[in-house]
């Protein structure tokens, strides 16, 4: 019997999660373009946009880097531009770069624009939005389940269980269906609030249908820990193995510059892929995903079975 | 209504809790089963309400072999209370019983309202969440639950665990009520005197056999020494004499003013349990 506190949780969650989309998220990656500064003693850069901000020394080139962290240096001083950056990454760099070296070509080269609806906001709002979602079932809602289950098998009920005409099979999925369409709904209103409706129409479809896995495979963890574990304070450290092991590479593959090719044998990294695949309209999953899926699905079902009956059947 | 024979269960190598049990309980008979604890009484319980499996010998329920019984509609017919009061505590008495309601036909579900009004459950606390009850409260929550879906067949494990005396009597009056009605009642239990006012028959197990099986009145009456105690006033001095029962067909042979009590020398259902057992119940 599902506990009202988790779905007041939830909501909850969904209320903290839109605000912080809306009004921190968005606006801090709604950030102004970077400055650009450009050292050039021989004048030798002819086409140099109104943007680009001059100095006059290597030391002041420097100095406006290390004020500006963000900004763009380029020396010119030997004749083909060089970029200067105050630290380094990958990703933003590779875009820094491109944006820096734009301003030295000829007006209308190299204009930015919008192509199609994918604006960076847009691209934030999808981004972050599926982390929410991935996060709030593999770890909010996981914990959710088995706190649920954990007050159900210290109060004992379980073992009436055992002694009423039920089908194990149809009560298990009973649980399971109440957790499903709670974790549905959420990414329902989780998507439409943050991404927007007229983009989620699109995306919805493949969206459900990976939090519906992920929402099972999850619900399935959680109530074979809760049903296995002693107590709570077990569980915590399972929880902790399952956060660090099996989330943490994935966030930081998936969103810092970290590389790590053995992440391709990592199955929450392909789940999770999964779900910002759908976020993107992209349907990049195979068969073998999806069978994957069910097999992990079946055993964990199978396995919540056989530890539901034995928690039924347990002394004392 | 339930048959044993030679029945056999072990939790383990070597540790064999039931050693070959003969017994059978008929149709509307109210069954004993008292033991001290770690005497096999739950486990056999627990065998025939098909939570424990893996048995030896035979076993069958309303018939059936116990292999093929403990389905669906056996659940339906059963209905078990017990040793602790396993309810929903975030939920009130009724949503506990509603919850547990779904689960039977809705012909044969008796109303829970009326249940626990028969089980003089304070109307006060009907919608008050079960962590609020005392243990006599839950106790009776209990019991309307194991009775919800109209029983053939009830188990009960203590049932008057956690009762004053007036719950005691009242509880034992449903008992007798479920019996009227023809349920057949297989009861566990430590207590005595429930089991005395109640059973038709009893078995007492211990080490995991059946050390006895009768009516408590005929255990009592083999056991009994057959003679009675009487207190006298005899010239002013208060006396003491036991008497055989065959030394009463005369009449009271010896000189007396005035009798003071008489008490049979009947020995109570604990008394001859320990003669069986040699322990008491509580070890």
């Amino acid at each position: 019997m599902a506990s009202g506190k988790f779905f007041s949780m939830s909501l909850a969650f969904l209320i903290v999660y839109t605000l912080y989309v809306n009004f921190g998220y968005v606006r801090f990656m709604d950030a102004q373009l970077y400055n650009v500064y450009l050292y050039d003693p021989a004048g030798e850069q002819e086409t140099v946009s109104a943007s680009v901000r001059r100095v006059s020394s290597k030391k002041e080139l420097k100095k406006a880097i290390l004020d500006d962290t963000n900004s763009v240096g380029i020396d010119a001083s030997t004749g083909e531009p060089r970029l200067v950056f105050y630290e380094a990454a990958e990703e933003t760099d590779r875009h820094r770069a491109d944006y820096a070296l734009s301003l030295l070509l000829p007006a209308g080269k190299a204009d930015t624009r919008v192509i199609g609806s994918r604006t960076p906001e847009q691209r934030a709002r999808k981004e972050i939005t599926c982390e929410l979602l991935f996060f709030e079932i593999a770890a909010v809602g996981f914990l959710g389940i088995a706190a649920v289950l954990f007050k159900e098998k210290s109060m004992g009920v379980i073992k009436v269980h055992a002694i009423l005409p039920i089908r194990e099979n149809v009560f298990l999925l009973s649980k399971l269906v109440i957790f499903l369409l709670s974790d549905l709904i959420f990414a329902l209103l989780l998507t439409l609030l943050n991404v927007g409706a007229a983009s989620a129409v699109h995306i919805l479809p493949g969206v459900l249908l990976q939090t519906g896995l992920l929402s099972l495979m999850m619900a399935l963890t959680g109530l074979v820990c809760a049903l296995l574990l002693k107590d709570f304070r077990q569980f915590t450290l399972a929880y902790l193995v399952i956060a660090i092991f099996a989330a943490s590479p994935v966030f930081l593959v998936a969103n810092t510059a970290v590389k790590w090719d053995w992440v391709r044998f990592h199955p929450f990294y392909h789940i999770y892929m999964g779900l910002k695949n759908a976020y993107f309209g992209t349907d990049a999953e195979g068969v073998y995903y999806y069978l994957g899926y069910l097999a992990v699905i079946i055993l964990l079902f199978l396995w919540a079975r056989r530890v539901f009956c034995r928690e039924m059947r347990r002394e004392g | 209504m339930i048959e044993v024979k030679k029945l056999t269960f072990s939790y383990g190598k070597d540790k064999e809790a039931l050693h070959g049990l003969d017994f059978t309980v008929e149709d509307g008979e109210i069954f004993g089963f008292l033991g001290p604890n770690g005497s096999g009484k739950s486990t056999t319980q627990k065998l025939l309400t098909g939570i424990l499996k893996g048995h030896g010998g035979q076993v069958s329920l309303f018939g059936k072999d116990i292999g093929a019984v403990h389905n669906q509609e056996f659940f339906q017919k059963i209905g078990v209370l017990f040793e602790f009061p396993y309810l929903y505590a975030n939920l009130s008495a009724m949503d506990n019983l509603k919850y547990f309601s779904s689960f039977y036909p809705e012909n044969q579900l008796r109303d829970a309202e009326e249940l626990l009004e028969k089980l003089e459950f304070k109307r006060d606390f009907l919608k008050k969440p079960v962590s609020s009850y005392s243990k006599g409260m839950r106790q009776r929550v209990s019991m309307a639950r194991a009775l919800l879906g109209n029983p053939k067949l009830l188990f009960l494990d203590e049932p008057t665990s956690g009762l004053d005396p007036s719950g005691a009597v009242l509880f034992r009056k449903i008992i007798e009520e479920e019996r009227g009605k023809g349920t057949t009642v297989f009861l566990t239990t430590h207590n005595m005197q429930d089991a005395d006012l109640l059973c038709d028959r009893v078995a007492f197990i211990s080490g995991g056999n059946i050390v006895a099986l009768d009516t408590p009145k005929h255990l009592k009456e083999q056991n009994s020494s057959r003679s009675i105690a009487v207190s006298y006033l005899y010239q002013g001095k208060r006396e003491e004499k036991s008497l055989k029962f065959s030394e009463l067909e005369t009449g009271i042979s010896f000189p007396y003013d005035e009798i003071l009590s008489v008490h049979s020398g009947e020995p109570t259902l604990e008394d001859v349990f320990i003669r069986y057992t040699g322990r008491g119940l509580a070890g």
